[in-house]
């Protein structure tokens, strides 16, 4: 378990985790996108909303790999299993509360159960288990946060 | 109480139906579309309602506050003067806010006036009494996650049984009294001073105003498009930007009859209507959020669409009957849509139509709507001549609609506009062009009359459709001597004084209906674009008229008696009504927007 080791899983894992969510929105499966749901925090220009979230969503990536690391370094643990578990639970912290309920209140652009008029939002809150965003969306979510998890617990193990 | 007799206040989440006697008849909470805590108006004895009146004979007037949608009720009895000033109160920075939060100020304005009032919420559509409890000596009607509390201050003695909290006391001449039902949902109650109460007031008749200070219209019949504007804007769901199509569910279109369905979700069909609206107004934010919305909820199943989705973007419900009575015995009492998994290929003329007037607006189109709006264009290609339910939604057989055509033809027409401007792609503009000329073809050779010396309402009938005018508003590209031929028939078979029907023939369902408004309002359009500008002004004098007391529109109206029908308020009476004044206003005749 080393630092490069969980950069390096933290990097794959979102990459993989990115593109299962674009393939699945590709194939209608959901309406969710995280990198356009964080770069329009900071902008309302479609594309550089996108170009921006990727990288925001990319530095999130590392960020949650080393909480994960510092988890492994706690139970001095690490592997591909353990991760995939800890990448079901941030899976589901994901589409209960993280997207669903703190997203809204911290995003200027999103919906949130406080909106009221005259104000007006440019995007629809996701809705508990993300469902506003389409059925299949916590199911898409959930397993691509475990691929995520999977791939950060097996490099830090590898990186032994 | 006739629908007629109902206000309507919001905050941009939630609706509730206020009537003239004082009773608050209807509020889903904490949506829109959620399930309601009162729906007195689809059943008198099991929906729940806020009652709140004089104890003795009254007589009553109303107005919204100048600006606002704030609704004043003033109650005169032989005694006195007492005035309710009532609000869905709008989210401030000031305090800690309820989730959601209805006021009731009582005001005594001269002599004294007994009152009483009477909360009896029934949650999920009436389907439950709640469990009532105490919270700091406010009783608070509880159902599972969620949480009503009533906080009065100065409204006499509270007494609470049965699912019912009640109370009456005397309001004299410069005295005041508040009721409060702030409300919580999977969260713990707030339960407010009456000063933040006071001032979350203030701020929302501020914000109102404010809202309402910024639109941009100053032609004729200024008064009924602001109302409309304000009306329209409590049917935009702030969360998300979508625009409901009104405001309940199953009030019915005949009495006593079963056409009663919901419009709590948001039509593509309206969408084009009110983009226009918004830019014509002057709501760039609305117009803005409005149609991220329309491209995000429809991703998807793109490239086909659905005839209308939830405010929140989600799939809409099944629909389903509710065991309430109906508005005056009109049942079944409907919750969802089954015309959601209906084919409407009209609602591909107004996605295209709307997504060229925000081109239009921004100048630009994002890559990604782009390549959609194209999609779209390619889609109607492949499907323009298969049969479909129409605007109208008919139950009977899919038929070839005319109108349906028509919007087949604008899909096409602006997508190739917007091909030439280099703002979609332009691969396929050839084939669009061929396609537009088919649908042309058809149209003229199927879907014309020349005995009637009109277009019908659909391929090879004899029956008249109102519909069949928004082809000329979209720009349609008909011989204007047949544009202006089936105006005239429209005026002359459908129209009875201001009211004009939709169609005439069959559609499915049992029973008949009113006047629809919005088709009264497209026919003034159409008369003034096809260059009778006196007649048309003549008839919107006579539509605007048509309001109930503080200007707003349901659905149809009985020609009979001028009795609303229908839900209300209604989306696509308001943005007709908006549609037909700016485009007098800006003098247009013939030219398509």
């Amino acid at each position: 378990m080393n630092p490069a080791g969980i950069a390096a899983g933290g990097f794959i894992g979102t990459l993989v985790l990115t593109t299962a969510l674009r393939a699945a929105s590709a194939l209608s499966l959901t309406r969710m996108d995280l990198p356009f749901l964080l770069g329009t925090a900071v902008t309302v220009d479609r594309t550089r909303a996108k170009a921006l979230g990727y990288l925001m969503h990319f530095a999130n990536g590392q960020i949650f790999a080393f909480v994960y690391y510092a988890v492994f370094l706690a139970i001095h643990h690490a592997g591909w299993w353990l991760g995939a578990l800890f990448g079901l639970v941030h899976g589901l912290f994901a589409v209960t509360a993280l997207v669903n309920t703190l997203l809204p209140l911290v995003h200027p652009r999103m919906g949130s159960p406080l909106t009221s008029a005259p104000d007006v939002a440019l995007l629809e809150p996701p809705g508990f288990l993300m469902l506003n965003y389409g059925p299949s969306t916590p199911i898409v979510s959930v397993s691509a946060h475990i691929a995520y998890g999977a791939l950060i617990g097996g490099f830090a193990s590898l990186a032994g | 109480m006739p629908l007629r007799d109902y206000a309507v206040i919001g905050d941009g989440r939630t609706v509730a139906l206020i009537a003239a006697d004082g009773s608050v008849d209807w509020l889903g909470l904490p949506d829109l579309d959620a399930p309601t805590v009162f729906a007195g108006v689809l059943d008198a004895s099991r929906g729940g309602r806020f009652q709140l009146e004089p104890e003795e004979p009254y007589q009553v007037t109303r107005r919204y506050l100048p600006g606002t949608n704030v609704l004043e009720t003033t109650f005169r009895t032989e005694r006195g003067t007492a005035r309710v000033t009532d609000a869905l109160s709008l989210d401030d920075d000031l305090a800690l806010t309820p989730v959601r939060e209805l006021q009731r100020q009582l005001d005594g304005v001269s002599g004294t006036v007994p009152m009483r009032w009477s909360v009896q919420p029934r949650y999920g559509y009436g389907s439950r009494a709640p469990r009532m409890e105490w919270r700091r000596g406010v009783p608070v009607a509880i159902d599972g996650a969620d949480a009503l509390a009533v906080c009065g201050w100065d409204v006499g003695p509270v007494e609470c049984r049965d699912g019912e909290v009640a109370g009456r006391f005397d309001l004299r001449e410069g005295t005041d009294a508040l009721i409060a039902l702030p409300f919580a949902h999977q969260e713990p109650l707030v339960l407010p001073a009456r000063s933040e109460c006071e001032a979350r007031m203030e701020h929302t008749c501020q914000a109102w105003r404010r809202w309402a200070g910024s639109r941009e219209y100053t032609g004729p019949w200024r008064e009924a498009v602001s109302r409309s504007a304000l009306a329209l804007k409590l049917l935009v769901f702030a969360q998300s930007g979508a625009v409901a199509a009104a405001g309940t569910c199953s009030l019915p279109e005949f009495i006593p009859g079963e056409r009663n369905w919901d419009y709590r979700f948001s039509w593509i069909r309206d969408s084009a209507f009110a983009l226009d609206a918004f830019l014509r107004l002057g709501c760039p934010a609305e117009a803005h959020a409005y149609f991220w919305w329309l491209m995000h909820a429809s991703q998807l199943t793109h490239p086909r669409l659905r005839v209308l989705y939830r405010l929140d973007g989600g799939t809409p419900a099944r629909e389903r009957v509710l065991p309430l009575a109906g508005y005056r015995g009109s049942a079944p009492v409907r919750t969802g849509n089954a015309a959601a998994e209906q084919v409407q290929l009209d609602t591909y003329g107004e996605l295209l139509h709307t997504g060229w007037l925000y081109a239009g607006a921004t100048g630009r189109l994002d890559t990604d709507v782009a390549r959609r709006l194209a999609e779209l264009a390619d889609f109607v290609c492949a499907e323009w001549q298969r049969p479909d339910s129409g605007i109208w939604e008919v139950r009977s057989t899919p038929v070839h609609f005319t109108q349906s055509k028509m919007m087949c033809w604008v899909a096409l027409d602006r997508a190739i506009d917007l091909a030439r401007r280099r703002l979609i792609p332009d691969r396929h503009t050839p084939r669009w062009r061929a396609a537009r000329l088919e649908i042309h073809r058809f149209i003229e050779n199927q879907c014309f009359s020349e005995r009637g010396a009109c277009y019908v309402r659909s391929a090879g009938s004899e029956d008249l459709d109102a519909a069949v005018l928004l082809g000329l508003l979209y720009g349609y590209d008909g011989a204007p001597s047949r544009l202006r031929s089936t105006v005239d028939a429209i005026d002359r078979t459908l129209r009875d004084g201001p009211y004009v029907a939709r169609y005439s023939g069959e559609d499915g369902v049992r029973g008949s209906e009113g006047a629809f408004v919005a088709c009264s309002f497209w026919l003034a359009e159409s008369l003034a674009r096809t260059g009778r500008v006196e007649r048309a002004a003549t008839l919107m004098d006579d539509l605007v008229a048509l309001a109930n007391d503080v200007g707003l529109y349901s659905e149809e109206i009985d020609p009979a008696d001028g009795a609303f029908l229908g839900n209300l308020p209604q989306a696509l009476s308001h943005l007709a009504l908006i549609s037909a004044a700016t485009a007098m206003d800006a003098g247009l005749s013939g030219a398509a927007r």
